[in-house]
């Protein structure tokens, strides 16, 4: 729980043939986590034109599972077999041939809506052309000197064609508009009619064909219309049919299809981060637990009975950072993990703070947010709000439940300090003690955050830096004799020589080395060494003065309060509680929401910063994702 | 804001190449190239600087344009960050020019993806997703669900009518620059005549330049070219462009432009030339611009002119590096003309 789990570099080597196999089972045995350590003979990629031929398949599934309706979940077969590059090359052509027969029925779907929004439009466009009384049997004659033209284009396109149309000596008329479209008639000359189609060709001007039907007499007219009507009714009766059929039809192959993608996702995704080859020989490398390297011998043994090499390794120092971490947590801490994460992600061996970060975060929020009732309101909507906001909400149920025990501690109910007498005492009345509690817990802290970087940095092979730099074992002696010394001034100890000779002796380690690992001319030198280790000893002191916020804030919860029952005291009855009421969520959620973000940022700044690169890999395991 | 972003783009304009900068390029040692690059503020270029692969030079080069705008666009807010946010996108709409291609020349998705430039968080396709439509006609139908949807509509439209590449390549340019047009309108409300100085060469460069190539390289009629090229409220506005459009030949097309601009492409003989005439004034206007004190939004857009022009000389220099070119050859090619499509 504090450090990653230790882990070696394998370099599985298998026959070209059966990778596919190998990399399925890689992701059933389930820790598995890709990464290119491929020998350097192996110099081909032979996994890359399976990743596309997968990709192709998975977007034509995915496509089609849309289309057709969920399919039932299901089971990877127990010994199934990953296809093959040709079995994805020939999925894919059914699956191409599949989608282009639904592509069709789906637009004979959509062309017969397209076809009852056309008849609409026509019976509109008749009833207006009968309003306008214009004969279009007339009109549309193709012998005359005019040429007309009668369709539909963008709304925001008719300005433009209409500028456009007068360069040919056409005229632009719109009669109409539905959505984004607008009906226009266009009349020219017709010798300009070829000049005019390729203009709106290129506006998307869609001719509104008016059938022989229409050019008559209306009532003529529209018994044409209704006789369509049944027509498009009847086909699309036709259609569904033939959609549903469709569907029938392909189904059980797709539910195949869709298993045999999942079969092939391993290679697939393991092709990322590089499956390297050479003629009929094919490598998969990566990271597992030391602990499984036997079980993953036999898993191997088993399914390829000695076709296969094994090759593991532990990794090297230089490689810390390139190894990712694999950190098991119970599932009580999971909530916190995406807190620290958000800062980064442990390196390989360093200590992980994810813990700590847990009970000091929640610890810190208590102290400054001390109260049974304001914890009891964030408690009861965290939980209510459990549904919602998944795991996250553990947090709000534990920062309550600590805010509670708290306002216990100070005997605080609703900002009333005088109902419950205080367990321990009153930040109001005691405001000294507080803030050297909180100082002293700031000591104790940064002394731990010391003690992990020294521990982190001795694990990555970096003996100087753990003994002699500022944030090492040297840093750490300057810091507690300084804390010495300070204690003793304030007269709370009486160890002010030792103590400074500590801190002395502390500091001028931190400048030796600062001037030994400084790589520049003498003046730049000595301006790095000294601007440096002043800066260590005035970052620490700022560190450690940054948790008098603890205390400031508890203060100011208890000054909120007071602020707002002052507030209150001057209104009537109704008005007096409505106060109490706001001013009690204004609390909650202003100050509740400073002071979690206050936790995090003494939690970040003056803790991970010290110890924690966060510039780690994490350990993602090839899975067979999509699958119950 | 505009105060950061006023310190932020005058501290960039010091990373503007003067032309001994060039000549100084051309003729770097190839071990101080990366260290030169460097300090001109273009690290993504000194790292493999003489890698040959085209493609990658031109992502780097396009990586180095948007991290500048990136950073640029931090303090803005509303229509001035809306603007940059939407000059930067011309890199997408290229992409989906390079996806419309591939589907129509039938490429295999990985080959196509592999050809795309990454818009880091300017994108806003799914390019996975699209390049594994089956046809253009599926890619054009999903597109328009997406976030290019203005653009792409009418171009799909005009490629259903005309099965032409040409009409939808160039329905998608003048859709991208007739939005460009639009949301310059409220900075050259608020901003003056100082953003207006840079969107009118721009605009009547792009607009002339499509006119005689559809005119006359093209063949198309008067009417077609004028419906295709954007509409425009500078020096050649709408009502110039219909009257020019009209006209037989490029000389009197010449003739016809309104002054200075006449005068300024007298001695120019071929589009290049013009084109070539017209990008040295309105760098010419950018440069004014930039030193002057002009608001923030407009030196910003001042100055990612500049350095797009730099960008393509100094791609120029390296092309012109790696094929053991003459120094004069690199220097013409340093004028080589840009189409004004996107991208």
């Amino acid at each position: 729980m504090f450090r990653a789990e230790p882990l070696v570099k394998i370099r599985l080597l298998t026959l070209e043939s059966e990778v596919a196999d190998a990399a399925l089972e890689l992701a059933r045995f389930g820790i598995y986590s890709p990464a290119q350590y491929a020998p350097a003979a192996l110099t081909e990629s032979p996994a890359e034109a399976y990743r596309d031929a997968w990709l192709d398949a998975e977007s034509r599934v995915s496509k089609l599972v849309e289309h057709c309706g969920k399919l039932p979940e299901f089971t990877l077969p127990e010994g199934a077999a990953a296809p093959t590059l040709a079995d994805l090359d020939e999925l894919n052509s059914w699956l191409k041939g599949v989608w282009n027969a639904c592509l069709a029925a789906h637009e004979g779907e959509s062309r017969i809506q397209e076809e009852v929004l056309h008849l609409d439009a026509l019976e509109e466009t008749l009833g207006k052309l009968d309003r306008l009384n214009v004969d279009l049997s007339h009109l549309l004659r193709p012998d005359g000197l005019l040429s007309v033209n009668i369709g539909s284009m963008p709304a925001a396109s008719v300005r433009r064609v209409g500028e456009a149309l007068s360069m040919t000596g056409s005229l632009v008329s719109t009669f109409d508009s539905s959505g984004d479209q607008v009906y226009a008639v266009i009349a020219g000359p017709r010798e300009r009619q070829e000049e005019v189609r390729g203009l709106l060709s290129t506006a998307g001007w869609r001719e509104l064909p008016v059938p022989q039907e229409l050019r008559t007499h209306p009532q003529a007219a529209r018994a044409w219309l209704a006789e369509e009507r049944k027509r498009v009714e009847e086909r699309n009766g036709a259609e569904c049919a033939a959609m549903d059929i469709l569907r029938g039809q392909y189904r059980s192959g797709l539910e195949e299809a869709r298993l045999r993608v999942a079969l092939g996702r391993p290679l697939a995704e393991a092709a990322v981060s590089g499956v390297r080859g050479h003629g009929a020989l094919a490598s998969l490398s990566g990271w597992i637990p030391r602990r499984l390297q036997g079980e993953l011998k036999d898993v191997m043994e088993a399914r390829f009975h000695g076709r296969y090499w094994l090759d593991v390794e532990e990794p090297t120092t230089q490689e810390a950072l390139k190894v990712p971490s694999l950190v098991e947590y119970p599932a009580w801490l999971m909530p916190f993990v995406p807190l620290v994460k958000s800062y980064g992600v442990p390196r390989y061996g360093e200590f992980d703070p994810t813990l700590p970060f847990a009970f000091t975060y929640l610890l810190l929020f208590g102290a400054m947010f001390g109260d049974i009732g304001h914890g009891a309101v964030i408690l009861v909507l965290a939980a209510a709000l459990f549904k919602r906001l998944g795991k996250a909400a553990w947090i709000g149920i534990a920062a309550g439940a600590v805010s509670m025990l708290f306002g216990l501690l100070y005997g605080s109910l609703f900002g009333y300090e005088d109902i419950l007498a205080p367990v321990w005492l009153s930040p109001l009345h005691h405001p000294n003690k507080m803030l050297i509690l909180a100082v002293s817990f700031g000591v104790g802290f940064i002394i731990l955050t010391l003690l992990v970087n020294t521990r982190n940095r001795l694990v990555a092979g970096h003996t100087l830096e753990a003994l002699f730099d500022s944030t090492g074992l040297a840093g750490l002696l300057f810091y507690l004799g300084a804390v010495g010394g300070v204690a003793s001034m304030a007269g709370a100890a009486d160890i002010a020589t030792p103590s400074w000779i500590v801190a002395i002796l502390g500091i001028c380690i931190v400048a030796g080395f600062k001037w030994v690992e400084t790589r520049a001319g003498f003046g730049e030198r000595i301006l790095v060494t000294s601007i440096e280790t002043l800066e260590t000893g005035i970052n620490l002191f700022a560190n450690t003065l940054s948790f008098m916020r603890v205390a400031a804030f508890s203060l100011n919860h208890v000054a909120l309060a007071l602020a707002i029952f002052t507030l209150a005291n001057g209104m009537g009855t109704a008005g007096h509680w409505v106060t109490i009421a706001l001013g009690n969520v204004v609390i909650i959620v202003l100050e509740g929401g400073i002071v979690a973000i206050q936790a995090l940022r003494l939690m970040y700044y003056e803790g991970f910063s010290r110890f924690f690169s966060g510039d780690g890999t994490e350990f993602v395991p090839l899975k067979l994702a999509g699958v119950k | 804001m505009s105060a950061y972003l006023n310190t932020r783009v005058s501290l960039y304009s010091g990373r503007l190449l003067q032309p001994e900068n060039f000549t100084a390029l051309i003729k770097t040692p190839d071990e101080e190239m990366a260290e030169a690059l460097a300090g001109h503020g273009l690290p993504q270029l000194a790292a493999g600087f003489d890698d040959l692969d085209h493609r990658s030079l031109e992502q780097r080069i396009i990586s180095a344009v948007l991290d500048e705008t990136k950073i640029l666009i931090r303090p803005l807010t509303g229509a001035d960050r809306s603007f940059l946010i939407y000059w930067a996108e011309r890199f997408e709409v290229s992409n989906v020019k390079t996806l419309l291609r591939g589907k129509m020349t039938g490429d295999r998705p990985a080959a196509l993806l592999n050809r795309l430039t990454p818009m880091g968080t300017f994108g806003r396709l799914d390019v996975q997703d699209l390049a594994h439509a089956e046809d253009v006609h599926e890619l054009l139908r999903r597109l328009e669900a997406g976030p290019y949807a203005g653009i792409v509509r009418q171009a799909r439209r005009a490629f259903e009518e005309s099965q032409d590449p040409f009409i939808l390549d160039a329905a998608l340019d003048r859709g991208y620059y007739e939005g460009l047009v639009h949301r310059a309108q409220p900075l050259e409300n608020a901003a003056g005549a100082s953003f207006r100085r840079l969107m009118g060469p721009l605009i009547d460069r792009i607009n002339l330049v499509w006119l005689l190539r559809y005119r006359f390289n093209y063949n198309l009629p008067p009417a077609q070219v004028y419906y295709l090229l954007v509409a425009s409220r500078y020096s050649l506005s709408s009502s110039r462009l219909r009257e020019l459009a009209a006209l037989g030949s490029p000389a009197a097309i010449q003739d016809a432009l309104p002054e200075p601009l006449r005068t300024q492409l007298q001695d120019t003989h071929t589009i290049p030339d013009m084109f070539a005439s017209m990008e040295r004034d309105a760098t010419d206007k950018c440069e004014k611009v930039l030193h002057s004190g002009a608001p923030a939004i407009s030196r910003a857009f001042a100055y990612l002119l500049l350095r797009e022009r730099d960008l393509r000389s100094v791609r120029a220099v390296l092309r012109g590096r790696h094929l053991h070119l003459p120094t004069a050859d690199i220097h013409l090619a340093m004028y080589q003309p840009y189409d004004g499509q996107a991208a």
